[in-house]
């Protein structure tokens, strides 16, 4: 009953951002049916479109996941942006540099690379958590400055593909990864990411790992009781979420991009996290929000070029749905409220 | 006139699908202490919630000085002068005492607070009841006696005449309980009513002038102190006859399991907080630590367990040495544990029955093959240890934190027992816990013991540690001050070493049999 009651609450969230924005567009002197009509077809008609929302999908959905990983210990990774730039530049490095490899031996190697340096990155902030108790929120986002910093100072000296662009020289043919829906930007990677997705479901669900991140995450003086180090168990938790983070970045240059181009994220892990946040780290529903988020910001590319409605309205819709869905308890307020007016009904009549 | 100034009629109240009340009877003379008793989860919390305001009654009608009174809220009832004092302490850690007396309800002197007039009123109900408090401590620096004090003071001085007070000597030491009772009955001489909620008896017998006592829910009986004894309420409130002095039988005492060699750790905010202790346990022998709380018995447990740092000395176990092993290893070398606070080590109060069960084995087979869970097997063995140590509700999907505290404590027991090792610590193994599941535990604890194993129990309720030990050591200030037999033991030898009384006087009057000094 109460899980149902969950969805039922997402539900009504997003219903009611979708209202709030539509007033917003009322008052901005735009027609909001018009709007959201077009923010449909941007996202789904024509393999354009619906390729490109495919396409922001697939970091979305890594980065989201990432974000939950690390929640199952109690760790705040808000480091997966920086983990993405540099996993992205690392397999870009791969991709460039030993175009001698056979490709699909290639591909996994700018994979595996981008997971390594990807965990590396975590392990930082992660140990100092579990060891010295130094709050992972602060450390993380000050990583991601450096992480964006160092991949901005490569990108445009060592590594730089000397076209005047900030960005490295193409990765060899065979690293790139098999583009779906043409002429969009999607790629195979979708299906890389569903398969981690997969993967890491089953870790955090059916295996021991997520057993043991779970017992720390609840209760880190009773795992330590029970013989789970709660400080190994939540730099592990790091470790494989910084290793997704790393593959995001990957799959962006691998799929997308076929290069590494300076700030290309601009946000990507943000917004996976704010999926993530949205639906309180639930596993089984953070896919689903990193989809919807996936459609509002494809969408919005068509709504503004047929309506002119500037597609920043998109992030105040996002942004009001943050609110909503972190105001939970308005809604368990109002049901509350109807239960006891029931309740004095009931009793009223007897 | 009406004699009763609370009258709480026929009510009921259920959450959800729990029966929390279903027959719920009480009343209350004015200049009465009123004793609720009942095992955990009997619903006297529950019942004073509802006069409190906490919790709306879903039936029945509850009067207050022959007025009825419907759609209590807490406010409401402080205007009728109710006050209630919980279990956990509501009080701000970071204000001074004074100011957490008058919060909400200061003295105003135009838009500042009038300090001065809210310290001399306070004054007035500490010199009454001889209530020793400090008004400008602030919370975190007293102690939890003295922080009940104040709790009590923040009724009075918010008007109340009738107090009530949930579990109040759940954590008091004996030395405070006698304070405490002190207190009670100066305010009881002074026209107050006291409802006093416990589950121990031989306090209830010492303070009240009427007991009610509570069942499953169910209203069992309300009598006058006079009128019964501690055997016939025990009766009541379980419902049939209760054993808790198991028979002590003497096992044979084998070799030496655990040895502790001069060893010395650190508390949480003093440096050497355990100084040089050590000990011996053999097989088949208990051996209770006897001592007031706070006195080291916790750091010493978690020093052994791999808990805390030893900062000197050694643990060995069965001659291996295991002193600053992980956890982890001191569990495998054969270390089992029931821990002093099952909410905060014993228990992931989030996680499953099951999730909970099979925490220690978590790793081997069949529980797990290679890192895959098998969460059949894990059922499997859960719903055997459920029916096998009585875990009530016995679905091992259910959260840990629906339970009450007697059968969560059996989840740990279950936990540790099944674990099979050659040690088993039990640290307050029957704390908070009701009448029935304290008689098995300590059933459990003596059959452990027949099979050959070591127990180390610690306990602060000596009369636990004499009913069960074979040896008893008694620790104060973090020293070991005494090691006796069983035989040689009592409440007032064992009472003098660990309020720091000299080893060697307490050794005479065992010998004279009295408690008294020379």
């Amino acid at each position: 009953m109460k899980s149902s009651n969950k969805y039922i609450n997402l539900l009504l969230t997003t219903l009611v951002s979708i209202l709030i924005g539509a007033v917003i567009m009322l008052a901005l002197g735009y027609n909001p049916i018009e709007a959201y009509i077009q923010l449909f077809k941007g996202a789904f008609v024509g393999k354009l479109n619906f390729g490109t929302t495919l396409q922001k999908f697939t970091p979305l959905l890594l980065t989201s996941i990432a974000f939950v990983i690390s929640s199952r210990v109690g760790v705040s990774n808000v480091g997966v942006e920086g983990e993405l730039y540099l996993g992205a530049i690392a397999a870009a490095w791969v991709g460039f540099t030993f175009k001698g490899v056979p490709g699909p031996i290639l591909i996994l190697l700018c994979l595996i690379v981008a997971i390594i340096i990807g965990a590396a990155w975590a392990y930082i902030p992660g140990s100092l958590r579990a060891y010295l108790g130094v709050n992972e929120v602060c450390v993380t986002i000050l990583m991601n400055y450096v992480a964006i910093y160092i991949t901005s100072y490569l990108v445009n000296g060592p590594l730089s593909a000397k076209t005047g662009v900030p960005q490295t020289p193409t990765i060899a043919e065979g690293a790139k990864l098999a583009k779906i829906l043409k002429p969009s930007q999607a790629s195979a990677g979708l299906f890389i990411a569903i398969a981690v997705v997969i993967i890491i479901y089953w870790i955090l669900q059916k295996s021991t790992i997520g057993y043991k991140f779970t017992s720390v995450g609840l209760n880190p003086m009773y795992a330590q009781y029970v013989g789970i180090s709660p400080q190994k168990t939540m730099i592990n938790a790091m470790l494989l979420s910084g290793a997704v983070g790393g593959l995001a970045g990957a799959l962006e240059v691998l799929g997308t991009y076929g290069y590494f181009l300076d700030n290309f994220s601009s946000g990507i892990a943000f917004d996976g996290m704010l999926a993530a946040l949205i639906v309180k780290n639930d596993i089984k529903m953070v896919p689903f929000m990193a989809f919807f988020l996936a459609v509002l910001k494809s969408g919005a590319l068509g709504m503004e070029r047929y309506t002119g409605i500037p597609k920043s309205i998109v992030d105040t819709i996002i942004a009001i749905f943050i609110i909503f869905a972190t105001m939970e308890d308005l809604f368990a307020f109002v049901q509350k409220r109807k239960a006891k007016k029931s309740e004095a009904a009931t009793s009223g009549q007897n | 006139m009406n004699e009763y100034i609370i009258e709480m009629t026929d009510i009921t109240k259920n959450f959800g699908t729990v029966k929390a009340v279903q027959d719920g009877q009480f009343n209350l003379k004015k200049g009465e202490i009123h004793s609720l008793i009942g095992e955990n989860g009997a619903g006297k919390s529950t019942m004073m919630k509802i006069l409190y305001g906490i919790y709306p009654n879903d039936s029945g009608t509850i009067k207050i000085r022959g007025e009825e009174i419907t759609n209590i809220t807490p406010k409401i009832a402080i205007e009728h002068q109710i006050g209630m004092v919980h279990q956990e302490f509501m009080l701000v850690k970071e204000l001074t005492v004074l100011e957490n007396i008058i919060l909400g309800f200061e003295p105003k002197k135009k838009i500042t607070i009038d300090f001065d007039k809210a310290r001399k009123e306070i004054q007035k109900y500490i010199d009454t009841y001889n209530m020793d408090i400090q008004l400008n401590k602030r919370i975190n620096q007293i102690s939890v006696g003295e922080a009940q004090r104040v709790e009590i003071i923040k009724t009075l001085y918010r008007g109340a005449e009738i107090v009530i007070l949930d579990e109040p000597t759940a954590v008091l030491t004996p030395q405070e309980c006698v304070k405490f009772f002190e207190i009670l009955n100066n305010m009881k001489a002074d026209g107050k009513s006291i409802v006093f909620i416990s589950h121990k008896l031989n306090e209830v017998m010492e303070i009240s002038d009427r007991i009610t006592v509570m069942r499953q829910g169910k209203f069992v009986d309300t009598v006058n102190k006079k009128d019964t004894n501690t055997a016939e309420l025990a009766k009541m409130m379980v419902g049939r006859e209760v054993f808790l002095n198991v028979e002590k039988k003497k096992s044979k005492v084998g070799n030496t399991i655990l040895k502790v060699d001069n060893l010395w750790t650190s508390g949480e905010k003093e440096l050497s907080k355990i100084r040089g202790a050590s000990l011996e346990v053999k097989e088949g022998e208990i051996v209770g630590i006897a001592g007031i709380d706070g006195n080291g018995q916790s750091e010493l447990i978690e020093a052994i367990t791999g808990l805390r740092k030893v900062e000197k000395g050694t643990v060995t176990l069965e001659g291996i040495n295991i002193t600053n092993l992980s956890p982890l290893k001191i569990r495998k070398a054969g270390v089992t544990h029931i821990p002093e606070d099952r909410n905060l080590r014993g228990l992931n109060k989030g996680m499953t029955i099951m999730d909970n069960l099979v925490a220690v084995k978590v790793d081997k087979k069949p529980f797990a093959n290679g890192i895959a869970q098998d969460k059949k097997a894990i059922q499997n063995f859960s719903e055997e240890l459920i029916k096998k140590f009585d875990i009530r509700p016995n679905n091992p999907s259910a959260l840990a934190q629906a339970l009450s505290g007697g059968n969560a404590q059996k989840i740990v027991v279950a936990r540790e027992i099944d674990a099979d090792g050659k040690l088993l610590i039990a640290s307050q193994p029957t704390r908070g816990v009701d009448i029935g599941a304290i008689e098995s535990i300590r059933k459990i604890l003596n059959d452990v013991k027949a099979k050959g194993k070591g127990i180390l129990l610690v306990s602060s309720d000596l009369e636990e540690i004499l009913s069960l030990s074979d040896r008893i050591i008694v620790m104060y200030e973090g020293r070991i001050t005494g090691t006796m037999n069983a035989e040689d033991a009592n409440e007032n030898n064992i009472g003098m070493l660990m309020m720091g009384g000299n080893p060697e006087d307490a050794k005479k009057s065992a010998m004279r049999g009295d408690g008294t000094l020379l």
